[in-house]
């Protein structure tokens, strides 16, 4: 078996932290010069011939390299011609040296190429019309640019070499007769997902990779899996046999599954969404998103709310006309005080609809519009907005050399974020510490208790940990929006802002990093506003706004017994349930909207698909009903919107880029500090069976609760003989 | 029909006789020895400079027939598509595309066939600019209004397979 970390790691600790700065490549290296096809190129001494390839634009054919995985070497597909080396060289593997001439294209190379590609081909069925991943098969293709038009395989006598599929989830589909052994999955499971179960089993012919004893595939990330193998034999069970990739169009947008906003690719054909895969940015997901981004899209095409209704006389719910459903909310809020409305808007908006809706309610002199989520409204709360973002990027793991975890499983709220920490692990000496619950991540930590009270420790430099993290160069808070509620909530951000500055005091980082769970809530603080629902509390509500606030934060109970109940959204749960007039929403597939991500990183998405039914994108409702009510919204289409939010809040237009936020010390010196923070921190996400449906559309999503199942299962009983999922 | 043959001959015979004349009377010569060879200038109109028409951007678009709501409010996306995940080659993101905003499709309810009334959804599909100026001047011809989405570039950081091996780091691994 294939491992990596784990109990290996620990034996070589001592040794390695020794020897670790002293193996770090010096400042300034010298380029050496390689020749690519005749062409002369300076490159880093250390990198392989396949990458100086790719920095000329030269694609090298492979199937065993990834980019983002250790080199395996096994395939041999990447075969080059050196000058003077006898015979053909894998380029994947093989470091430049100076003055090396190689081609990539020779007829020896070529020939080379040809003879991989027979046996390849020569253990691989024929079933390209049957298989899914025909139309983006990197064997395919390669055995069209590079094969041979005839093979020698003699299957009368040899037989066709042929495996049983194995059952790994009900995620991902596995037709282990198609597998060409590049072990790309062993290496992700093993690198990447730290799932050691993974890896291969025999030699040769008889190599096969599985998890020995049939198993599910228990990772938030194992969906990735599918991409990365070349072959068809890792599919998606929810695509399987649904489309070509020649047929679909693609739809570049951003997922909203996790605050990180992971950048993913639409597949759609007919008005129909069909898969979900990542779109590479190295800055946020790199290549990789979870398993709710890629699969909970099926529950989109559920319990969607198609018609707007209302509730009638006898309590049901009715289907009704767009007319009156706009006239009946826009006479409850013509009617209603301004002190006893209020909005709560849920965490998978787009900034668009969320300004619409504050704006809508600043027209009939309200200022009660809040988040679900909650967060402090001290250190300068919402106003200073290094207060509730990711400071440093999330890139700024990789480079980081001491990480604190507080309060929050990065695993499950922002599993591509978590995959980078544990690429840090594994190429770096990082040290990190979790205050928190002891779960299961993917790399080896210090752990400093559950109770927040760690952090009095790490300010008074007591413990191992503190000395780590005031030595550190470039260290690193990252902290749980969960874990900041409440009065301790509000302390423990004024201690960590303290200890941000007696650590990032003179250095390049800010330190202090939050996490947000949600996609929409950094973009709904950014434009002002209130995080938590306390003050629906406070004073008796009449009329309520729900923008997408699913999370059961606020109830009937909360609210005046004659309360009227908007609802907006797009699926039907708790907020649909407790609601007088349902307005029906366009989920993240169906709009054009801004989100920005937890590190404030403003970015588009884009609509593949059109809204069911009777269903509009978000912000045209409010502006409808602004109209109705008899104070318009000043703009009516999206540019108009965009110009709005221009005035607030001008990063919000500067897509892509990352806003760097200022007023860090403002925020310390606002930041209440006295009071106790001994309260458990233990983020709700802690097995993997609680990461799999955190939002309404996941919670909406078959396979998402198939998936929750088997991860239940393989706890209780991870060598079930038949278990349940294998009969789905 | 042998008369209409005869007379059309005689205009092709007009339209030769500069090039065969005896310079007698007009007439066709029949042997080629008895024509009198002429400069090709002589034959040729004399050429005139060429004058460019100015056509403006704008212009087109008057003159190209395109309907009135096909022309406004389109707004183009204009980007370098990212590499698709499940493929490992990177040719297919060299070239910049523009993709106009989605508009509805529906779906046939007799055949379930797919339609829309949008002629131009597949203009992304289609074409390919090899910079992004081209993209812009494409959609600045057609009015569209577009946003220019720079790609996030790829990074490549050194890497060996020596690392599989090191001792004293965690890329260690231990056994296949």
């Amino acid at each position: 078996m294939h491992r990596v970390g784990g109990q290996l790691v620990r034996g070589v600790k001592a040794q390695q932290k020794r020897s670790l700065s002293a193996a770090l490549p010096p400042k300034k290296v010298n380029k050496v010069e390689v020749f690519i096809d005749g062409k002369s190129l300076l490159v880093d001494p250390g990198m392989t011939i396949l990458q100086a390839c790719a920095l000329v634009g030269v694609d090298i054919p492979r199937f065993c390299y990834h980019d983002r995985l250790s080199i395996a070497g096994n395939c041999r597909m990447c075969l080059v011609e050196v000058e003077k080396s006898v015979k053909p060289v894998a380029s994947c593997a093989m470091p430049v040296m100076n003055g090396m001439k190689v081609k990539t294209n020779s007829d020896f190379v070529r020939k080379a190429r040809e003879g991989v590609m027979e046996f390849m081909l020569n253990n691989h069925p024929l079933d390209c019309p049957i298989c899914d991943q025909g139309g983006e098969c990197d064997l395919q293709d390669q055995a069209v640019a590079f094969g041979s038009d005839r093979g020698r395989l003699q299957s009368r006598y040899d037989g066709k070499r042929a495996l049983e599929d194995k059952n790994i989830g009900p995620l991902v589909k596995t037709v282990m007769t198609r597998c060409i052994q590049c072990t790309r999955c062993v290496r992700f499971a093993n690198e990447v997902a730290a799932f050691p179960d993974f890896g291969t089993t025999g030699r040769g012919q008889d190599l096969q990779i599985g998890t020995y004893v049939e198993k599910f595939f228990a990772s938030e990330l194992s969906g990735n899996i599918i991409d990365i193998c070349p072959v068809g034999a890792l599919t998606s069970k929810q695509y399987a046999f649904t489309a070509r990739p020649w047929e679909t169009r693609k739809t570049e947008s951003v997922d909203v599954m996790d605050g990180t906003g992971s950048n993913i690719v639409l597949s759609h054909r007919t008005g129909e969404l069909l898969r979900v895969i990542p779109k590479i940015n190295d800055d946020i997901n790199e290549e990789w998103i979870g398993d709710q981004s890629r699969f909970a899209v099926d529950g989109l095409k559920v319990q969607r709310l198609l018609a707007p209704m209302i509730r009638g006389a006898d309590g049901q719910l009715k289907p009704a006309s767009w007319e009156e459903a706009l006239f009946t909310v826009a006479a409850k809020l013509r009617e209603t005080p301004a002190e006893q409305k209020a909005a709560v808007a849920g965490g998978l908006n787009d900034v668009e609809s969320l300004i619409a809706l504050k704006d809508l309610f600043n027209r009939f002199n309200s200022e009660n519009v809040m988040t679900e989520e909650e967060f402090p409204e001290t250190s300068g709360g919402s106003d200073l907005r290094s207060n509730y973002v990711f400071n440093d990027g999330i890139a700024s793991v990789e480079s980081a050399d001491a990480i604190l975890l507080v309060g929050t499983n990065p695993r499950f709220e922002a599993p591509t974020l978590n995959a980078r920490i544990r690429k840090s692990f594994l190429y770096s000496d990082v040290q990190i510490g979790v205050i928190g619950a002891e779960t299961e991540l993917t790399y080896e930590y210090d752990y400093l208790g559950a109770s927040a009270k760690a952090i009095d420790d790490i300010l008074a430099g007591k413990g191992d940990f503190a000395k780590t993290l005031s030595s550190a160069a470039t260290p690193l808070i990252i902290v749980g929006s969960q874990a900041l509620k409440g009065e301790s909530g509000a302390v423990l951000l004024g201690k960590l802002q303290q200890l941000a500055e007696k650590l990032g005091n003179g250095k390049q980082v800010k330190v202090l990093n939050v996490l947000q769970r949600w996609a929409g809530q950094t973009g709904a603080q950014d434009i002002g506003y209130k995080a938590g629902t306390s003050s629906i509390r406070k004073t008796p509500i009449k009329f309520l706004y729900l923008l997408g606030a699913d999370e059961g934060k606020v109830t009937k109970a909360n609210l005046d017994p004659s309360a009227f109940v908007v609802y907006q959204g797009h699926h039907g749960d708790a907020g649909a349930e407790m609601a007088d007039v349902i307005l029906p929403g366009a989920a993240y597939t169906e709009k054009e909207g801004t989100y920005v991500n937890t590190e404030g990183r403003s970015q588009r998405a884009y609509p593949a698909v059109s809204p069911p039914g009777e269903a509009r994108v978000d912000w045209k409702i409010i502006r409808a009903v602004s109209e109705v009510a008899g104070k318009a919204l000043p703009y009516s289409d999206l540019k108009e919107i965009r110009q709005r939010l221009n005035e607030i809040a001008p990063h919000l237009l500067r897509y892509r880029d990352l806003e760097p936020s200022p007023f860090v010390k403002q925020a310390l010196q606002l930041a209440q500090t006295s009071g106790s923070i001994d309260v458990d921190v233990s983020p709700a996400l802690r097995e993997l069976s609680d990461y799999y449906q955190t939002n309404v559309i996941s919670r909406n999503s078959r396979s998402m609760a198939q998936a929750k199942k088997a991860a239940i299962e393989n706890k209780t009983n991870p060598y079930a003989e038949e278990p349940t999922y294998a009969r789905l | 029909m042998l008369r209409a043959g005869a007379s059309r001959c005689l205009v092709v015979g007009n339209s030769t006789l500069r090039c065969l004349s005896t310079g007698k009377d007009n007439l066709p010569v029949t042997r080629s020895h008895d024509a009198k060879k002429m400069e090709l200038n002589d034959i040729l109109e004399k050429p005139s400079t060429k004058v460019p028409v100015k056509v403006s951007s704008d212009e087109t678009m008057d003159i190209g027939g395109v309907p009135l709501q096909h022309q406004d409010a389109r707004t183009a996306r204009i980007f370098r598509p990212a590499r698709e995940t499940p493929q490992s080659a990177w040719a297919n993101t060299k070239s910049w595309t523009i993709e106009l905003d989605n508009r509805q499709r529906w779906e046939n309810p007799l055949i379930g066939w797919s339609g829309t009334a949008d002629p131009l959804s597949n203009v992304g599909m289609n074409m390919k600019f090899a910079t992004k100026e081209d993209a812009i001047a494409f959609c600045e011809k057609n009015r569209w209004e577009f946003d220019v989405e720079e790609p996030h570039e790829r990074k490549i950081k050194p890497k060996n397979y020596g690392q599989n091996f090191s001792w004293n780091r965690r890329t260690r691994i231990g056994t296949k």
